[in-house]
Formats: structure tokens, sequence, C-alpha cells
């Protein structure tokens, strides 16, 4: 024990120490301005994608492709992880699950946080935020309701594995979607202004940008969520469907 | 002077950070330990990005517009923090979660098929098996 704590005090002295050292041996200059890349997309946001929110401006207009195909590989990732873990259908077990305060702060929070996530997601185009903080967000009720009520509590009430993989199936379709239509004008794909309206009804909506956060939402909702089922299985069901 | 040192102590942290977690990537025989300093490494990455879009200015502002002005295009201009390596974090952080998680479900399941998340009993039994060499 002595000899790791030996080793994190040598390390913290190492990491105040050498700096120090650096900074009077040699001069150098720190950042004072915004680089020309940032400085492009801070001023031309506005006019370009008709978004105030300048970060999701860049995920989903500027760099939308790189996006998507960031999106595929979340996609990919989590089916890959399901596909690992293939049970058909969890013997529900009643009465099991925390005591009555826990489950009545829960379902306060749990509502709290849906509608929180919500907002975030719909308001991407216009405050920090968006699909993805979004989603995560909601993911995190579901993870919270699985400990204190038990992950049969989620099934009982329709949220199961299949019904999330085919959300997650219909979200990135709606992404393809969003990204293909401008191609049938003869756009690239992934164009936003010249084939997305502005504003609907005096609401801006940023174009496809909302479109985008609301699949993205979806797709990383039903993703984690599924997740977090599949990993409270309890182990019996692994032994019993093993034959161990 | 001070502004200086802050610089430099944030790249010496973040890099003595990113060095414990390769330590423990390499030399940790735990798969889940292994699964815990890749994440720290992620993390400590994702914290670098951010950090190259730093600039020392007062006060900061989200690269957001409370309106659409030429004003605020201004103010933003001189105190905004750099949105690129925001918006690149931004889904390389949902990414990275959703790796770890298929890399834990395979960890969890290598425990259930061979009992052990011991990389080098894993490469033993491997090797009992005929499979590796």
């Amino acid at each position: 024990m002595s000899k790791r704590l030996l080793a994190l005090i040598l390390l913290i002295a190492l990491a105040t120490i050498a700096p120090l050292v650096f900074t009077i041996i040699v001069k150098m200059d720190v950042p004072r301005a915004l680089k020309s890349l940032g400085l492009y997309y801070v001023k031309n946001t506005i006019n370009d994608t008709a978004s105030p929110e300048t970060v999701t401006a860049i995920v989903w207009d500027y760099r939308g492709l790189d996006t998507i195909y960031e999106t595929l590989v979340l996609y990919l990732a989590i089916v890959g992880g399901l596909a690992v873990f293939r049970v058909k259908e969890v013997a529900l077990k009643t009465k099991i699950g925390l005591t009555s305060f826990a489950r009545s702060s829960t379902r306060i929070i749990s509502l709290l946080i849906a509608t929180i996530s919500l907002a975030i997601a719909l308001h991407g185009h216009l405050t920090p935020g968006g699909g993805f903080p979004g989603g995560s967000a909601l993911a995190v009720a579901s993870m919270i309701v699985i400990p204190v009520y038990s992950a049969n509590a989620l099934i009982a009430r329709g949220i199961t594995s299949t019904r999330l993989v085919a959300i997650r199936g219909f979200a990135l379709t709606g992404i393809g979607l969003v990204a293909f239509l401008p191609t049938i004008r003869g756009l690239e794909i992934v164009t936003n202004q010249a084939f997305y309206p502005a504003t609907v009804l005096g609401q801006l909506i940023s174009g496809s940008i909302s479109l985008y956060n609301l699949f993205e939402f979806l797709a990383v909702m039903s993703g984690f969520t599924a997740v977090a089922l599949y990993l409270s299985i309890p182990e019996e069901v692994f032994k019993v469907a093993e034959g161990a | 002077m001070l502004e200086q040192y802050t610089y430099a102590l944030i790249i010496s942290v973040l890099t003595i950070n990113a060095v414990v977690a390769i330590y423990g990537i390499v030399y940790r025989r735990s798969l889940t330990k292994k699964l815990i300093a890749l994440t720290i490494l992620g993390d400590t990455v994702f914290v670098a990005i951010i950090f190259s879009g730093f600039y020392f200015t007062h006060p900061i502002v989200p690269p957001v517009y409370p309106e659409p002005s030429d004003v605020h295009v201004d103010v933003l201009a001189k105190h905004a923090s750099d949105p690129l390596p925001q918006a690149l974090v931004l889904t390389g952080i949902v990414i990275g979660l959703a790796v770890n998680a298929l890399i834990a479900f395979g960890i969890i399941q290598l425990y259930r098929l061979k009992g052990t998340t011991d990389a080098k009993k894993l490469v033993e039994t491997l090797v009992e098996a005929g499979v590796a060499e």
C-alpha cells in the first residue's frame, strides 16, 4: 500500500512542479483569441444554417455526414452488444425492488428527468443540447428505474427490448430519410437550408436540424435503455438458458 | 505568468492522466480494470480536445446567439469558446459510451463462459483448448 501512496505522491509532485519549471525556462504563449476556423463558425452559423446554436449547427449541418456515420457506429456497437446477449423472454417476478420511499422519489425524479431530456432534445437547435445529450438523459431515467423497481417494471409496461430495437430502427431510418430527401431535387445529401424551411408557423426550427435532433434522441434513448435492460437480466436466466 | 502556469499545469495533468491510463490498459491483468483504464483514457482525450478550443478571455460565453443581431456576433467573436471541439466531443462521448457498453457485454459473456476475467488465465485456457499458442 505504501508503494502505491509513494507513486501517487510522486505523480502529483511531477504534475505540479514540471509545469512550474517549464513556465520559468520556456516563455510560451497562451492563446488569447478564437481560432480562425471557430471564428468562421461563430460568425456565419446564423446565416448558413438558421440555427443560433453553433455546436448543434456544426454537428448536424457543417459536419452532418460525419455525425450520420457516427450514428451508424453507435447503432452497430449496440447491436453487437445485444447480439452477444441473446435471451428471448425474461421471467416476470413480483415483489422485488427497493422500499416505498425510494419508489416514490424515483417516480418524481424519473418524471422530471424525462421532461428535461425532452426539452434538451427539442430545444437543441436554440440552446445547448440536442439529440445526443437528451437521449442520454432519458436513458438515465430508465437506469434509475431498473435498480429501484427492477427491470420487470419496465418490461411489464411494454418497454421490451424488441420494441426498443424497433424504435432504434425507426429512428435510424428517419435520419437516413432526412439526409437523402434533398437528393430528389438534385441537391447533395445532408443539405439543410436549400431544402428544408427555417421556420414553420413562425417558430424557428432551423430546417433539418430539429428533425435530426428528434430522431437522434429516439435512437440514443432506445439504444441505451436496451443496453440497461440487457445488463440487468439476472444471472439465473443465463444459467437456465445455457443448461448449466 | 500565472496564466502560463495554469495552461502548462492542465497540459501536464492531462499527460500524466493519459500515462496512468495506458499503464492500466497494458499492465493490469483483469479485463474489467483494463476497461476502467480505457474509459479514463477516453475521457482524458475528450478533455484534451475541449481544452484545445480554450483561450484566455473574460467573460467566457457559450457560442449561442441570445438573439440574432450584429452586436451579438461581435461579442461572440471576442468571448465565445471554440464550438468545433465541443461539437466533435459531443458525438464522441456517446459513441464512446456505446463502444464501452459493447466491451462490457463481451467481458461479462467471457466471464460466464470461462469463469474468469484474468487476461493471462484466459490465454492459458485458450492454449489448453488448442485455439491459441
